[in-house]
């Protein structure tokens, strides 16, 4: 029955989600007839990644984006490795220039050695603070990346040593990772240059990923939408 | 739109909890890597020097000692089972796996602040399996073994009657520093570098934590199948590393800078020093260097082999005699 209901999941994953990576915008260079946003990213996030993404635009009275995008490593083997998120994010507050945004993502994720496969489903809550004009932006953030539940499917190879490994879905939680870091922007006619840097923290506040910055470096590129009749 | 978005995300949350009915934990020994003397009590043990240790002993108990000091810190001495061969070959062979990895109990990384409890742990498992005073101890020493084996003469160069070292990555810390780097060398656009760290969004693991930080480190040293700088064949059978013993021997290593040569002269007895054709980060210069501060010295180079000579077909079967007809030759 468990595994009924996770491979539902799976399959409505899938069939929601094309594309992703956390993107960022300039909420002061959003127009209203922006529509639809497309996101090209590439940079550090857990090793070497690449990211295509797509935003959707809301029509609702506090500026939301729905959000779709997926990263993938560099190396030898393309798609063994990868990340799939889906969410929104919202701008809640502003005074003047300053403005407070926040997003939450569902995540799938892939990962897979000679030795393993993982399957994970996780979450993602990241928090912006920025200060905002037309033509660029800096903002502070700090987000919250959760591995709720994971799948190990280890190779004959892993299992030669070890007989009596357990395969399926491990849960509670495998782990969680903070970040905090810098992200700002330069916006020009209907595109904006974005740069992420950070830091990553694991949950217990003591220990560090093996790579414990992140890097980004994102182009949007915002779409008109013309008015019909 | 904003109530349908809404209305997918509960039910995706509504399945995701109710899948969780039957919990596989990563921090429960026997799931993702295999219990400790001190949870599985068929597993052979000695308890020596305050600590439960996973041993075995083969051939003889009144014939000469070979004591098998494995690798890594991290590894344990399944990967060198090809030396129970000594046995039939009238030798008393002693394996363990060293304190906090393999199969031996577990300590938090605060119970290790020097080098001095291996060299005390290998003092007292002679002293276990010794059953004459005037019987001999050979210690046969692979990578961080053999550089374990090379601390202890230092240390003690009266103790042991003969040892065979090996590819220890140095006996000065410099020279240790200077091997791992070379041995562990990934481009940022590698596969090697993406397996070792993109597993770090999938599991965490607190500072102690060993049976979460054992299994990380199981599939970090995966890593080196990817790059292949070494030269092994495959990967090394391995019981489970001791990821906290690992990082502690490091940090001991970076903070004391230890120098295991200074006391060398005084062991005039012939060491045999073992490199590997395929190991492209060691090599003759090295092996040299590393083996020069001992006044008798032995090189022979296994051809047909990386790092891991002691555990493959080839490796072992052109090193063995060579191995053999030392320890006879003392």
């Amino acid at each position: 029955m468990k595994n009924i209901k996770i491979i539902i999941l799976v399959a409505c994953l899938n069939l929601m989600v094309r594309q992703s990576f956390s993107q960022s915008v300039n909420w002061a260079s959003l127009k209203s007839n922006n529509k639809h946003i497309v996101h090209v990213t590439t940079g550090l996030d857990y090793g070497l990644v690449y990211g295509l993404g797509y935003s959707h635009k809301i029509k609702s009275q506090m500026p939301i984006l729905l959000n779709i995008s997926y990263s993938f490593t560099s190396g030898g083997k393309l798609f063994d490795d990868f990340k799939t998120k889906i969410g929104g994010q919202a701008r809640l507050y502003s005074i003047g220039n300053f403005q407070f945004s926040a997003s939450i993502y569902g995540i799938y994720r892939r990962y897979e050695n000679t030795l393993v496969r993982l399957q994970n489903f996780g979450s993602e809550m990241t928090g912006v603070i920025g200060y905002y004009k037309p033509k660029w932006f800096v903002a502070g953030e700090v987000g919250f990346d959760k591995a709720i539940v994971t799948h190990f499917k280890h190779s004959e190879n892993f299992k030669t040593d070890f007989p009596n490994t357990q395969d399926g879905w491990y849960e509670p939680s495998t782990g969680g990772n903070f970040n905090y870091g810098v992200q700002t922007g330069y916006s020009f006619k209907n595109s904006d240059l974005i740069l992420k840097v950070g830091a990553v923290i694991t949950q217990d506040f003591k220990t560090t990923p093996l790579i414990p910055y992140y890097f980004q470096l994102g182009y949007n590129y915002k779409f008109k939408q013309t008015k019909n009749k | 739109m904003t109530k349908k978005v809404f209305s997918l995300a509960i039910a995706a949350t509504c399945i995701l909890l109710m899948g969780c009915e039957k919990e596989l934990k990563i921090s429960e020994s026997g799931n993702l890597v295999p219990k400790t003397v001190t949870e599985d009590l068929t597993l052979p043990t000695i308890t020596v020097n305050g600590a439960k240790f996973h041993a075995e002993a083969f051939g003889h108990p009144d014939s000469t000692i070979i004591l098998v000091l494995h690798g890594g810190p991290a590894a344990d001495y399944r990967y060198l089972y090809n030396c129970k061969e000594f046995a039939n070959q009238g030798f008393r062979v002693v394996f363990y796996d060293q304190r906090g990895t393999g199969l031996s109990q577990r300590f938090p990384k605060s119970h290790y602040t020097s080098l001095q409890q291996n060299y005390d742990d290998m003092t007292a498992i002679i002293a276990y399996y010794r059953t004459s005073a005037t019987q001999k101890v050979f210690l046969l020493g692979h990578s961080w073994g053999a550089m374990l084996a090379g601390a202890y003469i230092n240390t003690y160069p009266n103790a042991v009657n003969g040892a065979v070292l090996a590819e220890p990555g140095g006996l000065v810390w410099e020279d240790v520093k200077k091997y791992i780097k070379a041995s562990q060398k990934m481009e940022i656009t590698s596969e090697a570098l993406n397996n070792a760290t993109y597993i770090d969004q999938f599991i965490t693991g607190k500072n102690d934590e060993h049976e979460i930080l054992d299994y990380k480190f199981r599939m970090l040293a995966s890593t080196g199948n990817e790059t292949n700088i070494t030269g092994d064949e495959s990967p090394i059978a391995q019981w489970r590393p001791g990821a906290v013993f690992q990082n502690a021997c490091l940090d001991i290593g970076n903070e004391q800078n230890p120098n295991w040569t200074t006391n060398l002269h005084l062991f005039t007895t012939k060491v045999l020093f073992i490199y590997s054709e395929k190991n492209s980060a060691y090599g003759l210069a090295h092996a040299q260097k590393v083996s020069a501060p001992f006044p008798n010295v032995a090189l022979f180079k296994t051809m047909g082999a990386g790092h891991s000579m002691l555990s493959f077909p080839t490796g072992w079967n052109n090193t063995y005699p060579v191995m053999l007809n030392y320890f006879k030759s003392l």
